[in-house]
C-alpha cells in the first residue's frame, strides 16, 4: 500500500537496538509486576498451593511446619469441589464449592501431626498432610482452657437436647416415608433439617457423618443417581424434587442410624474451644460458598440460613461473656452483626415468594457475621 | 497470685454477685493435673441432671398447687415433701437466683414479721397453712405464686451456662446446708418432713461427687474413699427411717421420731462430708 511504502524500513542496527531496549523494558516491567504482586500479597500469602484434579490432589503429600498456615486450593477439575483438612474423623478446616478453574485460600492453625486432605470427589484418594513441630510463632490455641469449661459444657447440653429432637424428627420422617405420607414426611424433613443445621458446626467436625447427612449430589461421581448419595439432600430431592417418597425408605432409615452414630460420637467428643467460633464461621461460609452467585434465595435455602443463624446465636451467647471481659468492642460488633442478620431474615421470610428474595443484603449480612466470628479466637487469645 | 488471665477467667464465669469470694482471693491450686477439658463432660451431665429434676419439680409442683387450690388439705399435705425433694436436690443452682430462692424456699425466720409477713411465700408459707392451720384457706394466691416461680426458675436454668466452680462447689454447699439447717430440724418445722429434704440434699451432693469422682480419684484416691464411706454412713442412718425399705417413694418417718443419738450420729459424717467436699474444687483445679 502507498502509505506503508512511504515509511522507510529500519536499519538492522536500529532493529538490534530496539530489541535490546524492549528486552530491558520487559525486564523492568516484570520486576515492577513482581514487586506489585508482593505489595498486594505479602510474601508467602499463597502458602502451599494444592491443585485438585479430577482424580486427586497434586501434590498428594505435603509437609508444613506447625502453626498458622495458608493453603491455596486450585480447582483443575471440571466440577465444583471441596477441600478439607481432617484430623482423624474431625474436620479442622475446609473450603467448599470451589468452582472449576478458581483458586481459594484457606488458613488453618495446625499442631504437629499427620492429617488427611480430601481431594475433590469423595471417591478420590485422599492426600496426606504432615505437620512438623518446632515453629514458635505458632498456634492461636493458647486460650485459657478453664475459661471454656462452662461454655463447652453448655454447648454439650445444647447438642444433647438438640440431638434428642433430631432423633424424634428423623424417626417421624422414616415412618412417614414408610407410610408414603408426603405431607408428614416433608414436615418431619423440615424439622429434622432445621436441627441438623443448628448442629452444623459439631456435625462438620466429623467428615464421614457430615457426608452421609449433608453431602450434595454434585459431590458424587454419578450425582443424584450415585448409590452413595444419601442424607438430607437425597431426601429433599425425592420429597420436593420428585414430589414423592419413592425409593426413600432406605435413605430415611440410614438417616436415623446416622443420627444415632452422631449422638454416640458427640457424647464422648470434646469440641476444641477454638471450634466454637471458627467452626461456626466455617458453616456460614460453606452456606455462602453455595450461594455467592445467586441473585435470589428461596424456600429451603432460606430455611437453611435461618437454622444456621439459630445455631450461631447459641455460640454467640456462649462466647459473649468471655469476649465482653476482653474486648467489649469486639463483643458488641459480633452481637450487632448477628442482630443485623436476624433482622434481615424475618423480612426475607415474610417477603419470600416462590422465586425467593433478593440475595444481596442476606449474603452480605451472613458474610459479615462469618468474618466477625472468624476473628474472635484471635481476640480472645491476643487480649488474654 | 493469680495471673491477669485467671482473673479474667474467674470474672467471666462468676455470675459475679454470687461467686464465693474465695474464688477471687485464693491462689491457684498446686495440683493442676486435671485437664480443664475433662471437666466439660461432668458439668454438662450435671446440667442434664438438674434439668431432669426441674422437669419433675414443675410437674410435681403442678399437682401440689392444684391440690392446694382445690382445697384438698390431705392430698396437699401428702404432696408437700415429695415435691420439695426436687428443689432440694438442685439447690446449688436454684440458689443462684436469689429472688426466686427467697420466694420459693425462704422460711419465716427470714422475714421481720415471721409468718404474718406479706412477703413470706412459697413452700414454707404453704407448709404453715397445711400443717399448722390444717387448712388451705387464702392459699390460692400462694399456690399460684409458687407455680409461677417454679416455671420461672425452670426457664432461667435452661438458659444458664453453669459456672463449673458452682457445680463442683455445690456438693459441699449441700452438705453444709444439711449440717446447718436440716439436722436441727428447723427446715420443715410444721410438716416434720425434714428427712425428705435431708435425702434430697444428700442425693444432690452425691450426684456431683459421682460425676467428678473419676477425676478426683486421679488426684487423691484416699479422699474419694473417705467421702464414699461417709456418704454410705449417712445413707445408712437415713435408711433406718424409711417407711418402706424397698420403696424410696414411700418416704420417711416424722423427724420427731429420729432419736437424739441418731441426730448426733448424723452430725458427724455430715460435717466431715461438708469439710471434705469443700476441697473438691481445689482438687480439680477450679479455685
Amino acid at each position: 500500500m502507498s502509505q506503508s511504502a512511504s515509511i522507510a524500513p529500519p536499519s538492522p542496527r536500529t532493529l538490534r537496538l530496539g530489541m535490546a531496549v524492549s528486552f530491558l523494558l520487559m525486564l523492568i516491567a516484570l520486576g515492577v509486576f513482581t514487586l506489585s504482586l508482593r505489595a498486594a500479597n505479602p510474601v508467602g500469602d499463597d502458602g502451599q498451593v494444592i491443585e485438585v484434579t479430577a482424580s486427586g490432589c497434586e501434590p498428594n503429600r505435603l509437609e508444613v511446619p506447625a502453626g498458622q498456615r495458608t493453603f491455596t486450593v486450585v480447582n483443575r477439575s471440571d466440577r465444583a469441589i471441596e477441600w478439607e483438612i481432617i484430623d482423624g474423623v474431625m474436620v479442622l478446616a475446609e473450603r467448599e464449592n470451589i468452582a472449576p478453574g478458581l483458586r481459594q485460600p484457606l488458613t488453618a492453625t495446625l499442631k504437629a501431626g499427620d492429617y488427611v486432605m480430601t481431594c475433590g470427589l469423595l471417591s478420590n484418594p485422599r492426600g496426606t498432610l504432615h505437620v512438623v513441630a518446632g515453629d514458635s510463632s505458632a498456634p492461636a490455641s493458647t486460650l485459657p482452657a478453664t475459661a471454656f469449661v462452662g461454655p463447652l459444657a453448655e454447648y454439650q447440653v445444647y447438642t444433647t437436647l438438640q440431638l434428642r429432637k433430631l432423633r424424634t424428627s428423623a424417626v417421624d420422617l422414616r415412618d412417614a416415608v414408610a407410610a408414603d405420607d408426603l405431607d408428614a414426611a416433608r414436615r418431619a424433613y423440615r424439622e429434622a433439617r432445621r436441627i441438623d443445621l443448628h448442629l452444623a458446626m459439631p456435625i462438620g467436625l466429623y467428615s464421614d457423618i457430615d457426608q452421609r447427612l449433608n453431602a450434595r449430589a454434585d459431590d458424587f461421581e454419578q450425582r443424584e443417581a450415585d448409590p452413595a448419595f444419601v442424607g438430607f439432600h437425597r431426601l429433599a430431592a425425592g420429597l420436593f424434587g420428585h414430589q414423592g417418597t419413592a425409593g426413600l425408605n432406605p435413605v430415611a432409615a440410614q438417616l436415623v442410624a446416622d443420627v444415632d452414630t452422631l449422638a454416640e460420637r458427640l457424647k464422648h467428643a470434646s469440641i476444641p474451644p477454638a471450634q466454637l467460633a471458627a467452626g461456626t464461621s466455617r458453616v456460614l461460609e460453606a452456606w455462602l460458598d453455595h450461594h455467592r452467585d445467586d441473585s435470589a434465595i428461596a424456600g429451603r435455602d432460606l430455611a437453611d440460613l435461618v437454622a444456621l443463624t439459630e445455631g450461631a446465636d447459641k455460640i454467640v451467647s456462649l462466647l459473649s461473656p468471655l469476649l465482653e471481659h476482653r474486648s467489649p468492642a469486639v463483643q458488641q460488633t459480633l452481637q450487632a452483626n448477628l442482630k443485623a442478620l436476624q433482622r434481615d431474615l424475618p423480612a426475607a421470610i415474610n417477603s419470600s415468594t416462590p422465586s425467593g428474595v433478593a440475595a444481596g443484603a442476606l449474603l452480605q449480612a451472613t458474610g459479615t457475621l462469618a468474618d466477625s466470628l472468624a476473628g474472635i479466637n484471635q481476640t480472645l487469645t491476643l487480649e488474654g | 497470685m493469680k495471673t491477669t488471665r485467671q482473673w479474667i477467667a474467674t470474672g467471666a464465669f462468676a455470675l459475679l454477685p454470687l461467686a464465693p469470694l474465695t474464688a477471687l482471693i485464693t491462689a491457684p491450686a498446686a495440683q493442676a493435673a486435671v485437664a480443664p477439658e475433662a471437666l466439660v463432660g461432668p458439668v454438662a451431665d450435671y446440667k442434664l441432671y438438674v434439668l431432669d429434676n426441674l422437669e419433675q419439680l414443675v410437674s410435681h409442683t403442678r399437682d401440689f398447687t392444684a391440690a392446694v387450690q382445690a382445697g384438698d388439705v390431705e392430698k396437699a399435705q401428702a404432696l408437700y415433701a415429695p415435691t420439695r425433694v426436687y428443689y432440694e436436690r438442685i439447690e446449688p443452682i436454684a440458689e443462684l437466683f436469689a429472688d426466686l430462692d427467697a420466694s420459693i424456699d425462704a422460711r419465716e425466720d427470714d422475714y421481720e414479721k415471721g409468718v404474718e409477713d406479706p412477703d413470706f411465700t412459697g413452700f414454707h408459707r404453704l407448709e404453715y397453712a397445711l400443717f399448722h392451720d390444717d387448712s388451705t384457706e387464702g392459699m390460692e394466691k400462694y399456690a399460684q405464686g409458687l407455680m409461677d416461680d417454679v416455671n420461672d426458675l425452670d426457664s432461667r436454668v435452661q438458659g444458664l451456662t453453669f459456672p463449673p466452680e458452682t457445680v463442683v462447689g455445690g456438693a459441699a454447699a449441700l452438705m453444709e446446708e444439711v449440717a446447718a439447717t436440716k439436722v436441727s430440724g428447723e427446715e420443715d418445722r410444721y410438716s416434720r418432713t425434714d428427712l425428705w429434704d435431708f435425702q434430697g440434699n444428700v442425693d444432690g451432693a452425691r450426684e456431683i461427687f459421682e460425676l467428678f469422682k473419676p477425676l478426683a480419684a486421679q488426684e487423691d484416691a484416699g479422699f474419694v474413699e473417705r467421702v464414699q464411706d461417709n456418704f454410705d454412713d449417712v445413707e445408712e442412718t437415713l435408711a433406718d427411717y424409711r417407711l418402706e425399705a424397698d420403696d424410696p417413694s414411700a418416704g420417711f418417718e416424722s423427724y420427731d421420731r429420729v432419736s437424739d443419738a441418731d441426730r448426733r450420729a448424723l452430725t458427724g459424717p455430715v460435717t466431715v462430708l461438708a469439710e471434705d467436699l469443700s476441697t473438691l474444687r481445689g482438687l480439680l483445679g477450679l479455685n
